[in-house]
């Protein structure tokens, strides 16, 4: 932990490795979302802006300068991360993405660096000592006044992977840190939620960098039922943690249901949205299965255009993510060259699929029937908001579909009349006027071009992208549910440890000391249990804060960026009707 | 607001009345007939004829009835069962006024009044009273252009039945055909329809002109048919697109009050230009009706006519040379030959007048039928260009004050 309260100038030393862009962009994104929300008091942080380690270093100035230098010895990556750690943990600034992104994002790069984190976590064991400690430092997040979370919650969605390594690198730093930092707190829970602070605060700052992914050339391979549609997905970008700048990879449908699959088991709890992936649909898929390349009818290649741009959507959806751009998972469905192994649990009839049906129904039961205490008024407000914008956002997609299918009939009945008046023109015997008739057919079949391709940018552009932010609403509600999901745990975790020590007061009245000692240490059990999942759901809480500020944010963007680009394709539509008429003016008035 | 009254006024069919200022000559002021009022009732609508005059025969220099539909139908069969005015092209008769599909379309959205907002269903039953309205100037116009042409022209213009439906005051007591006449007249149209079957295959036309014109008149006169109900799909489709902005408008307004400070400014400015957006696809709509459709729909009723003219000829010239034939049979038994003279004669001579006549209209329906194309396409363009223009100006100015949010 001391790690994290390196004064920022050292940090910067160290950064001149790859790991530069994950902390610039780390260390921004807290900026960046600190301007853009209003609710934790984070300083407009400016210095983490320049010099990113230095922002996650912020909080360490209070540490004498031994810590840091061991810090440096560890390694520069991890150190990084614990920097902000420990005040980061309190301010929900990124944690959520922090967290993941900065393991994630050092992971392939830096093979120690998780091992690290966690040792240093693992230093952060002393809540109150790193809250008083850092609170004054710790510039990044504004909340100086939250209580110590441990960190402890933080660490579980990130817990596995991070553990193992945790115990070479522990006695390097251990030693240096606790002179510094109190004897840590015997909770080994602690220290992943201070590292997970640092990647997060360092994850927010995504400004500089750039990832485009683009989805195309659906092929169909292989034939008959075991056929499927490959889809080519291309990447550019300049984010460091990728192998190379540009390059594409060939997947599958089952694949990107997969990476989906896995992101929401990884982040869910951590109380990030994720992006929904595109659904399946049995009988599109059916009919490309069966179909030959030959008669692909133009049922089966729209299906397939709107799939494959629903695909793109997706993908850049989910890597405009920071937290979820980062992770290993997403990384390496997007540079491994090979196939990846098929994701068999995404199929919906395997037992897999069962069983997450089953959970599902559990689920929606359980939605239904518990009533969360709600203390949070951020919280209520924001569940009617988000039910109310679902319920208007479905309604308006209905009078957009509506829309796309008057306009494409307006093609189609366009075309019939462009027929009709050529039939026309031929029989007219005065030759002006056919010639006129004849212009007026080929003006109509331009507008009737124009008028489809219009029904398409409809289509494409509204009612598409409408109905993704309807999926993204249900995602949004899904991690808001999550959060109830841990009240439930939480409160579950108070009535037990009640009992308890209920039971360990009965067992004091009847004398029986033995039974005394187990329900002590029951009692100490479920406290830590209750404390634990305390932590849990507040920590939740704010990163559903902070996650709903970027959505919000990405939200309204998108939303304005959909209807510029269509009012705009409307223009254009129009403009181009204009042309039509103008040529035809002339010819119409040349009636002699 | 169907069940009240309504008044039109001519003035404000403002080019509703597609082809009636140039297939007539308004020039000539002897008689000027014209569609003074119209009202709607129940199930009927009122015209109020008004005609100026300085001809003679007629009791007073101006004057107005009040006439319905039955009445003009009744006032066209008078002149279609006319003999003498076979060699004619009768000027079609104007369809009945039909409010049945604006009906419906209200009765819907009544009915579809609970799901949606306040101002949604205000917003679509004013559209829907504006189609109302439109339909009800059009048939206006009709009914005017027909009279119009009848006063117009030289020989009709004099029709006894013409003066009486103009002039006479009371009912004219036209009732509509019952059962008995209905089935007569179904027995009629059918026995017509064989017969210029028939005649068609069998009577070879002597003048060529008439032949061509025969095989021309029937070409066009189905393609102009099928041209028609095609434009009249694509107005339609072209009014729904229009009339489905409205829901994407008000929607989007919904969407606005929800979203809250952020978005809002941005979101009520797109419904408002959607809103503006639609007003102007409806007028495309119309316009795209009234000058497009219209004209087609007015010439395939002149068309039609002028197919009855032809057959009434060709069927003239089967009497005609039917009468040939008996003259020659009782020439040869010499028996009834004056009678058989006579009838030759008269035969002869119908179908001489006739074909003059015939040639006449045709050639002048010809040239009407140009002219009427002519300014109705020139007017469509030049309307679909204005609007076109519009709704680009309307999105860019639209595009230009967004960004500024």
């Amino acid at each position: 932990m001391a790690d994290s309260r390196e004064p920022p100038p050292l940090f910067n030393d160290d950064k001149e490795d790859d790991n530069d862009d994950l902390f610039s962009s780390a260390v921004q994104s807290p900026v960046s979302e600190q301007t853009t929300t209003p609710e934790d008091q984070r300083s407009p942080e400016d210095p983490l802006t320049p010099p990113p380690p230095a922002a996650s270093l912020t909080p360490e100035p209070h540490n004498p300068g031994t810590p840091p230098d061991l810090f440096e010895s560890v390694a520069e990556g991890p150190v990084v991360v614990q920097g902000g750690s420990p005040k980061l943990s309190s301010v929900p600034l990124d944690l959520p993405a922090g967290g993941n992104g900065g393991e994630g994002k050092q992971q392939p790069t830096f093979f120690p660096t998780p091992l690290q984190e966690v040792s240093l976590e693992e230093e952060g064991d002393e809540p109150d000592i790193f809250d008083t400690m850092s609170s004054p430092k710790l510039q990044l997040n504004q909340d100086t006044s939250e209580p110590p979370v441990p960190p402890s919650s933080i660490l579980p969605p990130m817990g596995a992977p991070l553990t193992p390594p945790v115990v070479p690198i522990t006695p390097t730093a251990t030693p240096s840190l606790t002179p510094n930092i109190t004897p840590a707190a015997p909770t080994p829970v602690t220290p992943v939620a201070v590292a997970r602070s640092s990647p997060e605060q360092a994850e927010g700052d995504g400004g500089d960098e750039f990832i485009q992914i683009t989805v195309s050339d659906p092929q169909k391979i292989g034939d008959g039922m075991s056929s499927y549609m490959a889809y080519k997905v291309t990447t550019k970008t300049n984010v460091s943690y990728f192998r190379k700048k540009h390059w594409s990879v060939m997947r599958r449908f089952s694949d990107f249901l997969g990476l989906h699959r896995k992101l929401v088991e990884k982040h869910l709890h951590s109380g990030r949205v994720i992006p929904p992936a595109p659904e399946k649909s049995a009988i599109g898929t059916t009919k490309i299965k069966l179909g030959s390349d030959k008669n692909a009818d133009s049922g089966s290649l729209d299906f397939i255009e709107r799939r494959r741009a629903a695909l793109e959507r997706y993908m850049n959806r989910t890597s405009t993510h920071p937290t979820l751009r980062a992770d290993p998972d997403f990384r390496e469905f997007v540079e491994l060259d090979a196939e990846l192994p098929r994701a068999t649990q995404t199929s919906a009839l395997s037992s897999a699929g069962v069983l997450r049906l089953l959970n599902r129904v559990g689920e929606t039961v359980n939605k239904m029937t518990f009533k969360m205490d709600e203390s949070d008024q951020w919280f209520e407000e924001r569940t009617q908001q988000i039910e109310s914008l679902d319920a208007q956002l479905r309604k308006l997609h209905a009078s957009m579909e509506r829309l796309v299918n008057y306009r494409r009939e307006l093609a189609l009945s366009t075309a019939a009349f462009a027929k009709a008046t050529a039939v026309l023109s031929s029989v007219e015997e005065h030759s002006s006027l056919s010639r006129a008739l004849h212009q007026l057919s080929e003006s109509t079949e331009r507008t009737q071009t124009i008028h489809h391709a219009q029904a398409d940018a409809d289509f494409y552009v509204l009612s598409e992208n409408t109905k993704d932010y309807i999926q993204l609403i249900s995602a949004v509600k899904d991690v808001f549910h999550e959060r109830v999901k841990t009240f439930q745990t939480w409160q579950h975790a108070q009535i037990t440890l009640a009992k308890k020590r209920e039971a360990k007061a009965k067992a004091e009245l009847a004398g029986r000391m033995d039974k005394v000692q187990q329900a002590q240490e029951e009692v100490t059990e479920w406290e830590g249990k209750v404390e634990r999942s305390q932590e849990e759901f507040e920590r939740i809480s704010r990163a559903i804060k902070k996650e709903m500020e970027q959505f919000d944010v990405m939200r309204v963007k998108d939303f304005r960026d959909m209807v510029i680009k269509y009012l705009e394709d409307l223009m254009t539509s129009q403009q181009q009707i204009i042309k039509v008429w103008e040529t035809f003016i002339p010819e119409a008035k040349a009636i002699s | 607001m169907m069940d009240g009254m309504e008044d039109v006024l001519p003035s404000e069919t403002n080019g509703t009345k597609s082809g009636r200022s140039d297939t007539v000559d308004l020039n000539d002021s002897t008689l000027q007939v014209d569609i003074s009022d119209a009202l709607s009732e129940r199930e009927k609508v009122k015209f109020t004829v008004h005609t100026k005059t300085t001809l003679p025969d007629y009791a007073k220099p101006e004057f107005s009835v009040v006439r319905q539909h039955e009445e003009f139908i009744w006032l066209h069969d008078r002149f279609d069962e006319n003999e003498d005015y076979a060699g004619y092209i009768i000027p079609p008769p104007p369809p009945r006024p039909d409010f049945d599909a604006s009906r419906e379309k209200l009765q819907k959205l009544g009915e579809g009044e609970g799901s949606m907002t306040k101002e949604e269903f205000s917003k679509m039953k004013q559209e829907l009273e504006a189609e109302y309205l439109a339909t009800f100037k059009k048939t206006v116009a009709m009914h005017e252009v027909f009279l119009t042409r009848l006063a117009q022209h030289t020989v009709f213009r004099n029709d006894h039945n013409f003066k009486v439906f103009l002039e006479y005051e009371q009912d004219l007591s036209v009732r509509t055909k019952n059962k008995k006449e209905k089935v007569e007249g179904l027995f009629k149209s059918f026995n017509k329809s064989t017969d210029e079957i028939l005649l068609a295959a069998t009577q070879k036309d002597v003048d060529d002109y008439f032949e061509r014109e025969k095989t021309f008149l029937l070409e066009y006169h189905m393609a102009i048919k099928d041209a028609t109900t095609k434009a009249d799909k694509m107005t339609q489709a072209h009014k729904s697109v229009a009339d489905s902005y409205i829901q994407l408008s008000s929607g989007l307004s919904q969407l606005g009050t929800i979203e809250g400070p952020r978005l809002e400014k941005f979101i009520n400015k797109v419904a408002d230009t959607f809103e503006k957006a639609r007003k102007v696809e409806g007028r495309v709509s119309s316009d795209e009706d009234l000058k497009l459709s219209d004209t087609l729909r007015y010439y395939v009723r002149d068309g039609s006519a002028a197919k009855d003219l032809l057959y009434r000829r060709l069927r003239c010239l089967a009497n005609y040379e039917q009468a040939n034939k008996n003259l020659d049979r009782a020439r040869a038994k010499n028996k009834d030959v004056h009678a058989a003279e006579l009838a030759q004669q008269n035969a002869c001579e119908k179908f001489e007048h006739i074909s003059n006549k015939a040639k006449e209209e045709l050639n002048d329906l010809k040239a009407r039928r140009v002219t009427a194309f002519k300014k109705n396409l020139i007017e469509l363009a030049e309307l679909e260009l204005k609007h076109a223009k519009a709704q680009a100006q309307l999105l860019k100015s639209c595009l230009q004050s967004l960004p500024e949010e």
